[in-house]
């Protein structure tokens, strides 16, 4: 890969559905910090795309359909997680939590080895059950 | 530095891995093996980027698409030379969704779905890709939502 992502793109990106994704913008916007760039509806309130950026990160949230779910209508079973790098992992948290998200693991550090590296995260949940992970890195791979 | 990293997860990793390399280009630069012959942690790049995978935990509430009816959630991936990478995924098996064509918000995509069920959408600029199309693409609608709409229905 020798060209650049075109501007405002990381080279990777995921797509995330629920069943009210206009709730999921106001929601990941208060809770995780995110700001939506884009979004647009078919009907009322209807998001069918949206794109969300998070320090240069990009997130994409759209409308559930019956290929699509939410993970709430797949017995909360999450195929991938997002684990995204943030300044002040601890603030964060908090923030998260006072907006109501549902924390599995509290913020702790993770020291995988003189050979590896060393984070400070926590995991959670949003309302609709796609899992998050947000991470500060402590020490990086040598 | 890459933000957001997806996680993904698979019930077989390390024929996950190894399609992952042949079909799609992504090169391992981690892989923590585990004694039962899962998969603790890996991280595949491709160029600048990195995707992070490992062994399903049905129990943790991470599965394979295998174990369920949909998906939740999809990846957009942003290449060079989006039939190239089309003909080679094809050519190592992968499922496609949806081959190679220009998209009329200015991208120009496939769909292609891998051996567990994750489905990934592989794009470039249609402007830097195929200067030829340009012309034609003069007074095209660039407005966001008709890009949107169409990203949408890429998807």
């Amino acid at each position: 890969m020798s060209l650049p992502p075109p501007p405002g793109w990381p080279r990777i990106s995921s797509a995330l559905f629920y069943d009210d994704a206009a709730a999921a913008l106001e929601w990941l916007e208060k809770a995780f910090g995110f700001v939506t760039r884009l979004r647009v509806e078919d009907g009322p309130g209807r998001i069918v795309h949206s794109e969300l950026e998070l320090d240069g990160g990009v997130v994409m949230v759209a409308s559930a359909d019956a290929n699509r779910r939410s993970p709430r209508s797949l017995g909360g079973a999450n195929t991938q997680a997002l684990c995204v790098y943030v300044d002040d992992v601890d603030a964060h948290c908090e923030r998260a939590r006072a907006n109501g998200a549902t924390l599995v693991t509290e913020p702790a550090d993770r020291d995988y080895g003189d050979e590896y590296w060393a984070d400070r995260g926590y995991e959670a949940l949003d309302p609709e059950g796609h899992r998050w992970w947000f991470c500060q890195r402590l020490r990086s791979r040598s | 530095m890459q933000r957001i990293v997806p996680m993904l997860v698979y019930a077989d990793a390390p024929a996950a891995i190894e399609f992952l390399g042949k079909a799609f280009g992504f090169e391992v630069r981690f892989r923590m093996d585990m004694p039962d012959g899962s998969v603790g942690h890996a991280e595949l790049a491709l160029g600048d980027a990195v995707v992070m995978l490992a062994s399903e935990w049905p129990a943790g509430g991470v599965v394979s698409p295998l174990r369920l009816p949909a998906l939740h959630a999809q990846l957009f991936v942003r290449v060079d030379d989006v039939d190239a990478h089309f003909e080679r995924a094809r050519a190592e098996g992968a499922t496609i969704a949806a081959e190679p064509a220009d998209q009329e918000y200015g991208d120009r995509t496939y769909r292609a779905i891998d051996p567990e069920g994750q489905r990934w959408i592989f794009g470039a600029p249609l402007a830097s890709k195929r200067p030829t199309a340009r012309a034609s693409r003069v007074g095209t609608s660039r407005r966001a939502s008709s890009r949107a709409a169409s990203r949408r229905r890429a998807k």
